[in-house]
């Protein structure tokens, strides 16, 4: 178990003064796989390396199955090697002077054992990640993906308290990255180990995570298990960062009561949606959320209904498994994600309406450049 | 038939042409100079007599070499020298690198630069001027410690131990240079990663870093050595005085001086050359090693900075006063000693005695600026003429699939084990026995010039070229262009901070450049080291000054100006 209190950490350079980690705190339970998510910038390496300790933070305190190693009110520093802790890097690191097993083999050096032991140890970890066959091969003549497993398999040698990984897989093309994000999320569940993963790439996040953190600006947004953070997010932010939406416009006409939807009236009419926080009022300048794939085609509705659209298709792509297609709904432009069987001529006039419980309400804010630097 | 007339086409095709004429001119550049001196060592008979050119061979002079206890002598000399110089040198580059690179000492970028500024000053000039400063006889510090202590030349230039301490500090610039370098080619996450296996401080060192880092500093140290067995200028200048002959004095005297012997000078040429291909060989195999632990690099790269707390300032003042050893010492001591009276037999006089008329005796003189003018000529002509030849080299052998473009990427870097005097040596007795008219015009020297820095060049623009995508080419094709205009208006742009990095290079190293210039000197084509060399022969340090400080003044100004030029075309590009 990880327990992160208060954690900041500031970069000071001649110019500036930045807090690349402002207050975080959160908690990883034993055997549990957590994401810190964000874009670049927004602090979730920063915070990995201070849990690390290859980076010394201003304030908070770690603790580590239950014992601290960053105590800073205290002073307590325990340096990284002494924390017994498992790191995989973004550049894999894989150390180029040495084969794949002294690579994994080096990991368990320090621990005093004999060295029938050692290489027992260091085997089975290349079995786990079924690179047995390599333990000679000179580290560098391996492609990426099987550096990469060299050192998921050196980082877990040591039987470590924690794994930490930072961006494992964002220097692997794209098949292969889908391949090792379903084989760590094996692994972890597999070892039962502790993990937090830090990464820019949301479809990673979703798709391992036990709980998602997601970060902005050295700060924890929202916190949830991946449905929850997909399926209604409690931020603009949030729910601009993660997957594709619809982001519609609107002031809030009435609020929820009991658990329904709020009312928002848009450009295109009147629309509800469920509010995450329970605190909208009317009048509140807001976004409607809508998941391209929860819009759904049908005849023509009632003048004024509610969940009403009616777009032009501007242009359909067929996907195979899918029909994806941009309508333009007087100034706004609609995403939409159809069943493989839709088929939408250019310029032809389409009904859509979506079910209010997949629509989230949310409050506007300013965010353009920050996604875009992401 | 279709095939034969695509042959013929290729045949006609100019490009190929062009590939043919470069390979010819590297062949005369590079091999030539190369028979030329095996050659040599072959015959006892001089270039120009008859039997010269005749088949026929002898090992006489290696016999002759052998059995002479003064070749033995001059062996064990040129090791030495270049054993301790070479520790000397690169232990003041670590620690500068280390200053300027992982530390916070302050003002450490401006110690940085100004160890790379050294560059500009001529390595003759360093020479005299740490003479100035430590002979027994007029020495400055001598003086002063003489003042202060009553104790008579407590330091003496004209020893061993003074070649070393006067080579090794110039040297500290490119120690500096490679060890940065190979420092900032290692990926931080690798002792990061040990770190974080539970290896503490003194195991990571050990087993991860040292192991990591040694090729690259193996390497820098085989080229710090290499540079040492070339050099030229502190064992012509001291090892005369100091009694500690050397390869490169050994050939120059034999060769320049009267007696000239022949059969001598190009045996120690030969083992010259001997030494530097040996060690070249095992430079590149470190190299390549090296190359080999360079992996993917994380986007996030910082070099960490260890904070040394008070000791910043101790570092500080340290290398400051390396620096100052470095680039300050030989200006201030080349400007003050220019100011002497003429007839003043000490380094210090009172301040009411400094007088211009070592300026003056200069200005007077006719002709005395020929020799800046001819060095200036030969620095912008040879740079010139270096980054053409080195541009096309570097096109055909990145940018094309023309069979047999590897041999020009290998001629012209060939020529980087051909030492200076040995290069001379051998462009002199070509030109004695080939009746082209260039033997004492400046045209020789900048025949010799383009062998001797055309490896150097070519490394900067390759290093362009190769990030230079095909495709840019291949888009140019497609769109109908000529692959002439190609060049011109696609690739020259794109290679131009190249270019202009290895024009500037070149540059200041011919005008620099003494060794190659010594050995191709007559009357009419003295470059301004040579007549240093000249002046220093004739013992007159003030006037030599003078000059010397002149020297700077057009170098500075040539740098500025080119400085100038680059930067606008760079904002320009930039915009």
């Amino acid at each position: 178990m990880i327990i992160v209190e208060n954690l900041s950490k500031i970069f000071e350079s001649k110019t500036e003064r930045v807090a690349a980690v402002d207050g975080v705190g959160f908690t990883v339970e034993a055997g549990e796989m957590v994401t810190l998510l964000g874009p670049s910038g927004c602090g979730k390496t920063t915070t990995l390396r201070c849990v690390a300790g290859l980076e010394r933070p201003n304030d908070g305190r770690i603790q580590v199955d239950g014992a601290p190693v960053v105590d800073c009110p205290a002073k307590t520093f325990v340096p990284p090697h002494l924390r017994n802790l498992g790191m995989v890097f973004q550049s894999y690191a894989i150390w180029p002077h040495m084969t794949v097993f002294d690579n994994v083999a080096y990991a368990l050096e320090g621990k005093k054992l004999a060295r029938a032991e050692i290489r027992r140890r260091a085997n089975e970890a290349l079995e786990l990640v079924q690179l047995d066959g390599f333990a000679d091969r000179p580290a560098p003549r391996l492609s990426g993906g099987q550096q990469q497993r060299v050192a998921i398999a050196r980082a877990l040698a040591g039987s470590p308290s924690a794994l930490l990984f930072d961006e494992p897989l964002s220097n692997l093309d794209a098949k292969l990255r889908s391949e090792m994000r379903s084989e760590l999320r094996r692994l972890q569940q597999q070892v039962g180990l502790t993990s937090i993963y830090v990464t820019h790439d949301q479809s990673e996040a979703l798709a391992i995570s036990d709980w998602i953190i997601v970060m902005r600006a050295g700060r924890i947004v929202e916190r949830g298990r991946p449905t929850e953070i997909y399926r209604a997010p409690k931020s603009l932010f949030t729910a601009q960062f993660i997957g594709n939406t619809n982001l519609i416009p609107g002031t809030v006409k009435a609020a929820a009561q009991g658990g329904g939807p709020v009312r928002v009236e848009t450009a295109m009419g009147t629309m509800a949606g469920l509010d995450p926080n329970n605190d909208l009022k009317v009048g509140e300048a807001v976004r409607l959320s809508i998941r391209p794939e929860d819009l759904a085609i049908t005849g023509a509705g009632a003048p004024g209904a509610e969940n009403a659209l009616t777009g032009r298709v501007r242009v359909a792509t067929f996907q195979g498994s899918a029909v994806e297609a941009e309508l333009a709904a007087g100034e706004e432009t609609i995403q939409c994600h159809f069943g493989r069987d839709v088929e939408l001529a250019q310029g032809a006039e389409i009904n859509l309406t979506f079910d209010p419980l997949s629509a989230v309400v949310l409050r506007d804010e300013a965010l353009e450049d920050e996604l875009d630097a992401a | 038939m279709r095939r034969l007339a695509a042959l013929r086409h290729g045949l006609a095709n100019w490009r190929t042409v062009s590939l043919c004429l470069l390979i010819v001119l590297l062949i005369y550049q590079v091999i030539i100079p190369f028979l030329m001196i095996t050659w040599a060592s072959l015959k006892t008979a001089r270039p120009g007599d008859a039997a010269f050119m005749e088949w026929g061979f002898t090992l006489a002079n290696y016999v002759r070499a052998w059995a002479d206890a003064a070749f033995i002598e001059a062996t064990i000399n040129t090791l030495w020298f270049s054993l301790t110089s070479t520790v000397m040198a690169f232990a003041g580059g670590l620690f500068l690198s280390w200053v300027v690179d992982r530390t916070n000492t302050p003002f450490a970028r401006f110690i940085g630069m100004m160890t790379l500024a050294r560059i500009i000053i001529p390595g003759v000039l360093i020479t005299v001027s740490w003479i100035l400063l430590i002979s027994p006889n007029i020495g400055m510090i001598n003086a002063v410690l003489e003042w202060l202590t009553g104790i008579k030349a407590v330091f003496n230039v004209y020893t061993f131990w003074g070649m070393v301490w006067v080579h090794g500090i110039e040297m500290i610039p490119l120690a500096y240079l490679l060890i940065s370098s190979a420092f900032q080619a290692m990926d931080p996450r690798l002792e990061e990663a040990s770190t974080m296996t539970g290896a503490g401080t003194f195991r990571t060192l050990r087993r991860i870093s040292l192991p990591l880092i040694a090729p690259a500093i193996g390497a820098a140290l085989l080229l710090l050595f290499i540079s040492t067995v070339e050099t030229f200028e502190v064992p012509l200048l001291i090892g005369g005085r100091a009694d500690v002959r050397v390869y490169t004095t050994e050939v120059f005297f034999n060769t320049a001086r009267v007696p000239t012997d022949w059969g001598l000078a190009s045996t120690y040429s030969m083992a010259l050359l001997l030494i530097s291909v040996v060690l070249l060989y095992f430079y590149f195999r470190l190299l390549r090693h090296g190359e080999r632990y360079q992996t993917v690099t994380g986007k996030d790269y910082k070099p960490r900075r260890i904070d040394l707390g008070p000791w910043k300032y101790v570092t500080c003042v340290a290398s400051l006063l390396l620096v100052f050893m470095i680039t300050g010492l030989p200006f201030l001591i080349m400007l003050y000693a220019s100011l002497l009276p003429e007839d003043s037999v000490s380094m210090i006089e009172p301040l009411e005695m400094l007088t211009l008329e070592n300026f003056q005796a200069l200005f007077n003189e006719q002709d005395a600026f020929d020799p800046l003018w001819n060095s200036t000529l030969l620095g912008l002509g040879s740079a010139t003429a270096v980054m053409l030849v080195v541009s096309a080299i570097a096109y055909y052998v990145h940018k094309t699939r023309i069979p047999g473009r590897k041999i020009l990427d290998f001629l012209a870097f060939a020529s980087i084990a051909l030492p200076s005097v040995v290069l001379g040596t051998a462009f002199l007795w070509f030109y004695l026995l080939v009746p082209l008219p260039v033997l004492g015009t400046l045209w020789i020297i900048g025949l010799a010039y383009l062998t001797k820095f055309m490896p150097f060049a070519l490394r900067f623009v390759s290093s362009s070229m190769q990030q230079i995508h095909v495709e840019l080419e291949e888009a140019a094709q497609v769109a109908g262009v000529p692959w002439w205009k190609n060049f011109f208006r696609i690739f020259l742009p794109l290679l131009k901070p190249g270019l202009l990095a290895g024009w500037f290079w070149v540059m200041v190293h011919a005008f620099r450049e003494l060794t190659i210039a010594l050995m191709l000197s007559r009357a009419d084509n003295k470059t301004a080291a040579v007549v240093i060399y000249d002046l220093w022969e004739n013992g007159s340090f003030q006037a030599l000054s003078a000059f010397g400080v002149m020297m700077f003044t057009v170098l500075i100004v040539l740098v500025t100006i080119s400085h100038a030029i680059s930067r606008r075309y760079g904002i320009e590009e930039q915009t």
